[in-house]
């Protein structure tokens, strides 16, 4: 709209330069302000610039008030970040991060990068992937600013760092890594903070990235970072002394070091009684156990060990299996797979679509299949039941990983029945022995053995006895509080 | 030395030696002791761990004097080139014991579970896990130690079964056997729960290795409770008669244990009881490479592959009871010498160097 301007303006030599990186952008507007007191050049990227924050205060100032250098600007427009530089490469990034760009037409070398960012982000919502029923009930959203937000607000210590960087070539992603200091253990800081620039990644879309080219053993099923979307949890663990990486555009945290326990612990687990919570615990165990075994045992019984079983259980089986022509293996890898099927299209279609694909496929396929003697009832029971308790995993990630591994187990137990599925357990041992977080072994507190850590595995202790922080986090200050002023004993009628 | 990140806790010493010494003896061993003690036997046993506790007790001097592994006591005492090749000797005895001990439980799965299967392809398995685990490092070695007698604690539970059918009367009268027939007896148990000879290849990998030695004799008292409650369960289970024809004991208990879903109970026991072999291969495996590579400067995973290449061809070859029972002859007289004469031989040249070097 003032291109006539422009034509007959010469541009100083650094807007000039700037002026060419960016033109072929549409997006890119620049203008010359002849009105002004002191006349002045100014360029940004429209797309990404608050036009509230400009014309409310940033153009009025420089408007109505006679400016002699860049300087005058930093020191007239009410705004904190402002930065003073010749450098064209920084002004590229800066522009491209929603500074909005003044460089006055006198001779003047220098120019001013007003930041005036607008920020597109949506509300803060109710966590869905780690729902809780009681609790707090906000979840990270995809500004890294918000989220630190959160997190400030519910840790409102000067101990807390936040450490920022870049990675990315082309992403160009801010990565906020948190700790407590004096209580985080500064390796594992600094194991963090290396990995994290070490990253030499194009593309940075989420944490998930992050997660996976900084973990330990890339090519372990197992997730080695814990990710969340709960503030209170991420706050919980900064004060256990772990460090958490929080990346921009991205509503999952991560969190390290870990260990196995630690992903079959919903942070619900805290907000009810203890015994309620140490019972789902030991459930929840029960569960995975269940949902890894229940199927590989059946097709190992079934295939080998038919003995095993006292002769009145076998007449339910055989007969339910009396008209299934199928090999046990290939009926059970039939119905797994269907199961696996229906989780796939229900997490692909939307929510009211995905709810009638579930129940409509799963009672019509498990039925037809039953009638047409493909499997057995009872399989049919256990796969269902196997699935069901998979999807107890509180964390989503994690309850990928047990859905995977049984079938390594299914395939052992089709070779070497019982002695295939000890053989793929002792596999499974040996490779969680292997796995490190952050260095940090995987399977403690279970090996190596630490009563402390004990007290909050498992199950979960009344919190008057989990006054140590756990060992494997390695943390400078073990103590979180003074046992002796929680448990005080007192005598009766005193 | 060994950098203290690889260094285990001194409380582990009790699991490496522990289940370095359970393994597919206790499948079996009543049968072999009661041959010559009879109903006694269970003396033979308390009175053979009671020389293990000695020999683990002189072990564990000698290697706090000289504060290394066997390759350091021999090379003390006769000097580099003898003391190495007296070292390459005890290489040879792990890698028999890794041979041997895969070998009798692929006989236990023919016998009881799968007579068809294939020992090739099965040592195969066994042994690149054995491989993925000693590449780990040693502690995540001692973590299936550990694991090997942490998860089947509940077969524990099968002990109470046989109970049910018993006679306590089979164990009377008490001290009924002469002197030589004990001592024969005590040899012969010796034979099953050898294995704690370890603790002189892993001693450098203990974090204070002082501090582990009243672990190292927890261990042993725990695997002596294992065996005592088989035997003396087998005894009073079994008629003299009967005990002499059962080759497998504690197997042959096992097919009475009965609950509501599960009969034929021992072929629960049989699978389970691959976690507590799994860690007697791995340890003699990773003894074997890990003296290899001290000794000749070596990379220890090329030796680990190539020992377990070796281990898998032998086991692979011997194709019958006979040939098994041969070589597990060969090895129990030479562990029998290697114990009762070697080790106190080399306490008391140990002691003697020390006093000599203490003078100068």
């Amino acid at each position: 709209m003032f291109n006539w301007f422009q034509k007959k303006e010469k541009k100083p030599k650094l807007f000039e330069q700037v002026y060419n990186l960016f033109k072929k952008s549409s997006d890119f507007f620049n203008y010359y302000s002849s009105e002004a007191k002191t006349p002045f050049w100014v360029c940004y990227q429209t797309t990404i610039v608050d036009s509230k924050i400009l014309h409310e205060f940033i153009l009025p100032y420089l408007l109505y008030y006679p400016l002699e250098s860049a300087k005058d600007i930093q020191r007239i427009v009410p705004i904190e970040q402002i930065i003073v530089t010749d450098k064209i490469e920084e002004i590229r990034d800066k522009i491209l991060t929603g500074y909005v760009m003044v460089q006055l037409d006198k001779n003047d070398r220098y120019c001013a990068l007003i930041r005036s960012e607008l920020n597109e982000t949506r509300e803060v919502g109710i966590p869905e992937v780690e729902f809780s029923v009681v609790g707090p009930k906000e979840a990270f959203v995809e500004s890294l600013d918000t989220n630190l937000n959160i997190i400030r607000r519910r840790l409102p210590i000067h101990q807390l760092r936040v450490k920022e960087l870049t990675v990315g070539n082309l992403s160009k992603t801010k990565v906020a890594v948190l700790y407590v200091d004096q209580i985080a253990n500064k390796e594992n800081v600094q194991t963090v903070l290396q990995r994290i620039s070490d990253i030499d990644f194009d593309h940075i879309n989420d944490s998930s990235y992050i997660s996976e080219i900084i973990t330990d053993n890339q090519f372990s099923p197992f997730p080695q970072l814990l990710d969340t979307e709960r503030p209170d949890r991420v706050c919980s663990v900064l004060v256990e002394g772990k460090v958490a990486i929080i990346v921009d555009g991205s509503p999952h945290a991560l969190i390290g070091p870990t260990t196995l326990v630690e992903f079959f612990s919903s942070f619900e687990d805290y907000y009810i009684n203890w015994y309620l919570s140490s019972f789902f615990r030991l459930i929840r165990g029960f569960a995975v156990a269940f949902s890894i075994l229940v199927t590989p045992i059946y097709v190992a019984v079934l295939s080998f060990h038919y003995e095993l079983i006292p002769k009145d259980l076998m007449a339910t089986l055989i007969t339910s299996r009396r008209e299934v022509p199928l090999p046990p293996i290939l009926e059970a890898l039939f119905l797994e797979l269907t199961i696996e099927l229906l989780r796939e299209a229900g997490a692909r279609l939307p929510t009211k679509v995905g709810q009638t694909i579930g129940i409509v496929g799963g009672i019509v396929i498990g039925t037809a299949s039953v009638e047409a003697g493909l499997t057995s009832n009872v399989l049919l029971i256990i796969v269902a039941l196997a699935a069901l308790a998979s999807f107890t995993t509180p964390v989503y990630k994690m309850g990928n990983t047990i859905r995977l591994i049984r079938f390594p187990f299914l395939i052992f137990a089709d070779i070497w029945g019982l002695l295939g599925i000890v053989y793929c357990f002792s596999l499974m041992l040996a490779h969680l022995l292997r796995l490190t977080s952050l260095g940090r072994p995987f399977l403690e507190p279970i090996y190596p053995l630490r009563i402390n850590d004990l007290k909050d595995a498992f199950v979960r202790l009344p919190f008057s006895k989990l006054s140590k922080r756990p060992t494997y986090v390695q943390t400078n200050n073990r103590q979180r509080f003074n046992p002796k002023d929680a448990q005080e004993k007192k005598d009766i009628d005193e | 030395m060994v950098n203290d990140r690889f260094k285990i806790s001194p409380y582990l010493a009790l699991f490496v030696i522990s289940t370095n010494q359970i393994g597919v003896g206790v499948l079996g061993f009543q049968r072999i002791i009661a041959k010559s003690a009879g109903h006694d036997s269970w003396i033979a046993i308390i009175l053979a761990a009671l020389c293990v506790h000695f020999l683990l007790f002189i072990m564990y001097m000698m290697l706090k004097k000289t504060d290394g592994d066997i390759i350091n006591i021999h090379q003390n005492i006769f000097g580099k080139l003898i003391g190495n090749f007296l070292s390459n000797l005890f290489i040879v005895y792990l890698i028999v014991q890794t041979i041997l001990v895969l070998r009798t439980y692929l006989e236990v799965l023919q016998v009881w579970m799968f007579p068809e299967l294939n020992i090739w392809v099965f040592s195969f398995y066994f042994l690149g896990l054995a491989v993925y685990i000693i590449s780990g490092g040693f502690r995540v070695v001692v973590g299936i130690c550990f694991f090997s007698i942490v998860l089947p604690l509940y077969l524990w539970f099968s002990a109470a079964f046989p109970l049910e059918f018993s006679s306590f009367r089979n164990l009377l009268p008490i001290f009924d056997h002469s002197i030589k027939d004990m001592a024969l007896a005590t040899k012969d148990m010796t034979l099953s729960i050898i294995g704690f000879e370890i603790i002189l290849v892993f001693y450098p990998f203990i974090k204070n290795p002082e501090k582990s030695h009243k672990w190292a004799h927890f261990g042993v008292m725990y695997t002596t409770l294992v065996y005592l409650v088989m035997g003396v369960t087998a005894l009073i289970f079994f008629s003299p008669g009967q005990l002499e024809k059962t080759i497998w004991a504690t197997l042959s208990m096992w097919k009475i244990v009965q609950m509501p879903i599960v009969e034929r109970f021992e072929y629960i026991g049989i699978a389970s009881w691959m976690l507590v072999v799994l860690p007697n291969v791995c340890l003699s495996l990773w003894g074997a490479s890990r003296l290899l590579k001290k000794i000749y400067n070596v990379k220890q995973k090329y030796m680990l592959w190539a020992i377990a290449l070796f281990v898998l061809i032998i086991s692979g070859l011997l194709t019958n009871r006979k040939e098994i029972n041969v070589l597990n002859e060969i090895y129990s007289q030479v562990g029998f010498y290697f114990l009762y004469l070697y080790i106190p031989f080399l306490f008391i040249a140990t002691l003697i160097l020390y006093k000599v070097r203490n003078k100068e």
